[in-house]
């Protein structure tokens, strides 16, 4: 099978449009890419994942420091039960991320000029098959980074957006399972998180995105099913609509009162769709909101409609244990 | 669950310490019963939607909070009783009832509408009793027994997506009166009979994992053969 490099370059609290197309997200957003007029979601599709380790390191972190913390979060996502998914750290590397190399390499880069970008993730892909084939990592040396095991209030957790970054590595996109607000210097700052994918960090000295969450844990189990995931786990579908027409880019969340836990999705679809998977079989409370709370070009590469309120489902929906529940339309209210 | 059979089987022992010979209370043979009554709904527990606040100490940020309930629903049963004694009988009861499963929300950190959110469940219960019929304590043509047992709880959800189960434990009585006596015919009695219990539901759609108290009133017409 030939491999035809195709680059597409995903930034934390950046661009992820140009390799991402609209299409309904399954329990989350998932990278993916149009070939020969299909979609097709971006995945590796052989394990297990080999990856390299810059041998540079920054004040603060050791060569061997950086390997450890990132050897720490490929672990979390290894450990999803529902996912399966497997790494093995090869060697470290003088090769520095970002290369067309065959080598997926995490490293640290200096990159004073992206002030907001604490990491980034590129892919090369198969074109023929989307596979992919490579995807690097880069930690931007320009901000101080600590490895220390409750944090380190002066700089960002290396772990932590590492845990962030291989969720991009295998094809996961954004999660906008957040809240957010303005800050008057410019940019956003986060008020709460219920994804490791949110698009933007907790900030310097929180270590809370080691830990997956039920959201993370559905993408990742819907992209890298194990053989019970799909039996076990029911599936939501249906459309959001605003007096008949179909809302783009409406946030979906879908919230278990037994659990507690709560998994988004995106409308994406020309009709409104979407699609959310991995749901605990159980009742569900659904809520829609407008999608505000981050750049929308963190997530898609066109614009998003946002006119409208806050609006819960009438209806519990029932997630099944295994398959599809009933199909739901939404109809979200104006602001 | 041992727990609900001890006090169950103690709330049996403490009325037959009181009883005394009967005179024709139990069911003489085989009895049927069918009637209708109510299922009074209750609480099933509060939850938030959290979200991890921006806090280097774990803390929860509230989207949202919903409050889970069932409604009362009318219900249909059927019985079977077979008498053991003067004094005792055991019984098994099949009812059906069909209460919303109610979500109310409020809260929302983004002023999202307060809403509730339903659905309808078809609700299944298979029990067993012993009953104890305290004929010393009869009035008129009345006379009272009380029951006590355990069973199955069957939970299916709208559009039959998805069925919960579960147990549940009950105690409760009620009274009876014969209308009609004759063992000579193939039909040897009949009348009616109401009862109140309260079930201890465990499992089944819930939010949490605490055992429900819920109260069943009915009435019914028996047939004794």
């Amino acid at each position: 099978m030939s491999v035809t490099p195709l680059r597409g370059v995903i930034l934390v609290a950046a661009i992820v449009g140009s390799i991402l197309s609209p299409r309904p997200a399954a329990a989350y957003l998932n990278l993916s890419v149009d070939l020969r007029g299909q979609t097709i979601r971006l995945r590796w599709n052989t394990t297990p994942i080999r990856w390299f380790a810059s041998d540079r390191g920054v004040p603060g972190v050791s060569a061997s420091d950086f390997q450890m913390a990132a050897a720490r979060a490929f672990a979390t996502w290894q450990a999803v039960p529902t996912a399966s998914l497997a790494f093995q750290f090869v060697g470290f590397t003088s090769a520095p991320p970002f290369e067309d190399d065959d080598l997926s390499v995490l490293g640290f880069e200096n990159r004073p000029e992206l002030e907001r970008v604490l990491g980034a993730t590129d892919f090369v892909i198969d074109i023929v098959t989307g596979e992919i084939v490579e995807s690097d990592i880069f930690f931007n040396s320009a901000f101080q980074w600590s490895v220390a095991p409750g944090g380190n209030a002066a700089a960002f957790d290396l772990q932590s957006v590492a845990t962030h970054e291989i969720g991009h590595l295998l094809g996961l996109g954004h999660s906008a399972l957040g809240e957010t607000e303005l800050r008057g210097e410019g940019g956003r700052r986060v008020l709460a998180s219920g994804a490791v994918m949110f698009p933007i960090s907790f900030g310097r000295g929180n270590t809370a995105d080691r830990e997956l969450q039920p959201d993370d844990i559905a993408g990742i189990s819907d992209l890298y099913p194990a053989s019970t995931f799909r039996a076990r786990t029911g599936v939501l579908r249906g459309r959001v609509l605003r007096n008949g027409q179909p809302v783009f880019g409406a946030q979906v969340i879908a919230f278990n009162p037994a659990t507690g836990q709560s998994i988004a999705g995106f409308a994406l679809g020309a009709s409104g769709d979407f699609q959310i998977a991995g749901l605990t079989p159980g009742v569900h409370v659904l809520r829609v909101e407008p999608l505000d709370d981050a750049d929308v070009e963190s997530f898609f590469d066109r614009s998003v409609d946002a006119n409208f309120a806050v609006t819960f489902y009438e209806r519990l929906f029932v997630a099944p244990a295994g398959g599809v529940g009933e199909h739901v339309d939404i109809s979200v209210r104006p602001k | 669950m041992i727990r609900h059979l001890v006090i169950a089987a103690g709330f049996i022992c403490c009325l037959a310490a009181g009883g005394e010979a009967q005179t024709g209370a139990t069911p003489s043979g085989i009895e049927v019963a069918g009637g209708a009554g109510l299922f009074f709904g209750g609480g099933l527990g509060t939850r938030d939607a959290n979200l991890r606040a921006n806090s280097v100490t774990p803390t929860p940020y509230r989207l949202f909070t919903t409050t889970t309930s069932f409604g009362a629903a009318p219900l249909v049963e059927a019985r079977a009783a077979i008498g053991l004694s003067r004094r005792f009988a055991v019984e098994g009861r099949f009812g059906f009832n069909r209460p919303e499963l109610r979500t109310s929300v409020s809260s929302d950190a983004e002023q999202g509408n307060p809403i509730t959110a339903v659905e309808r469940i078809d609700h299944y219960m298979v029990d067993a009793s012993v009953l104890l019929f305290l004929d010393r304590l009869r009035w008129r043509d009345l006379i009272p027994f009380a029951a006590a047992g355990g069973g199955y709880v069957r939970q299916l959800h709208e559009g039959h997506t998805l069925v919960e189960d579960g147990h549940s434990y009950h105690v409760g009585g009620g009274v009876r009166r014969r209308l009609f006596v004759d063992d000579r015919r193939f039909v040897k009695s009949a009348g009616v009979r109401g009862d109140a219990r309260a079930y201890l539901l465990s499992s089944g759609a819930t939010v949490d994992t605490k055992t429900r108290a819920r109260v069943v009133v009915s009435g019914a017409l028996f047939v004794g053969f």
